[in-house]
């Protein structure tokens, strides 16, 4: 599972602690959903997605041969 | 509770747990260290609780949970083992001893029963290997999901 978490952060001038903080993780799990070390559960991923005001699949996608 | 406060809590009930268990040595009353142990561990448990700047994610639940279900499968296997020979030994079993077999089984051999303080520091031993199973897990999976991952920011 791949994400564009960085690049909506980057558009909205946020730093990982702000977007942790908005949506109730610590800034480690965004680093780690960012990374691809951690995937997210389906609730946090809404969250997140719907915090950016964005689809759900505009933010993470899941790439074929995965 | 702010968490240094409840950091500094662990400390003063480890000092006050360390003082009674020096006075049930001396004083030979294990179960009040028993009783003692417990009521630290609730208090705890309590202070815990009322802690308010943790932060406990989806993340570190399942790091917990995946460290935890990991210690448990390779505890019990060993637990189960040890629990089957104290068990053996208590109930002082003389067919299970290697001399009742050399013996063909005609002469009446004394069990070779394992001492009872034997079996406590094996418990202890098997205690330990659990903290450790568990701690080794925990800095896996914490590994595993990022948690040493380091950033531009």
């Amino acid at each position: 599972m791949k994400n564009k978490i960085k690049v909506y952060r980057a558009m909205q001038d946020l730093t990982q602690e702000d977007l942790a903080q908005a949506i109730g993780v610590t800034r480690q799990t965004i680093l780690a959903i960012e990374k691809g070390k951690y995937v997210p559960s389906l609730d946090l991923a809404f969250r997140i997605s719907r915090y950016f005001k964005v689809n759900i699949e505009e933010v993470f996608f899941y790439e074929d041969g995965e | 509770m702010k968490k240094n406060i409840f950091y500094l809590t662990i400390g003063v009930v480890a000092v006050v747990l360390l003082a009674i268990f020096w006075y049930s040595v001396e004083n030979f009353t294990p179960l009040f260290f028993t009783v003692a142990f417990v009521a630290g561990v609730i208090l705890l448990y309590l202070a815990y609780r009322r802690v308010e700047d943790f932060v406990e994610d989806e993340r570190s639940a399942r790091i917990t949970e995946k460290a935890a279900m990991r210690t448990l499968q390779v505890f019990w296997v060993c637990f189960c083992a040890f629990s089957i020979l104290a068990v053996m030994n208590l109930i002082d079993m003389p067919r299970l001893s290697r001399a009742f077999w050399l013996n063909r089984g005609t002469a009446v051999v004394a069990p070779e029963v394992l001492p009872l303080r034997l079996i406590g520091y094996f418990q202890l031993a098997l205690l330990c290997l659990m903290i450790f199973l568990y701690v080794g897990f925990r800095i896996y999976y914490a590994r595993k999901f990022g948690d040493w991952e380091t950033d531009e920011e």
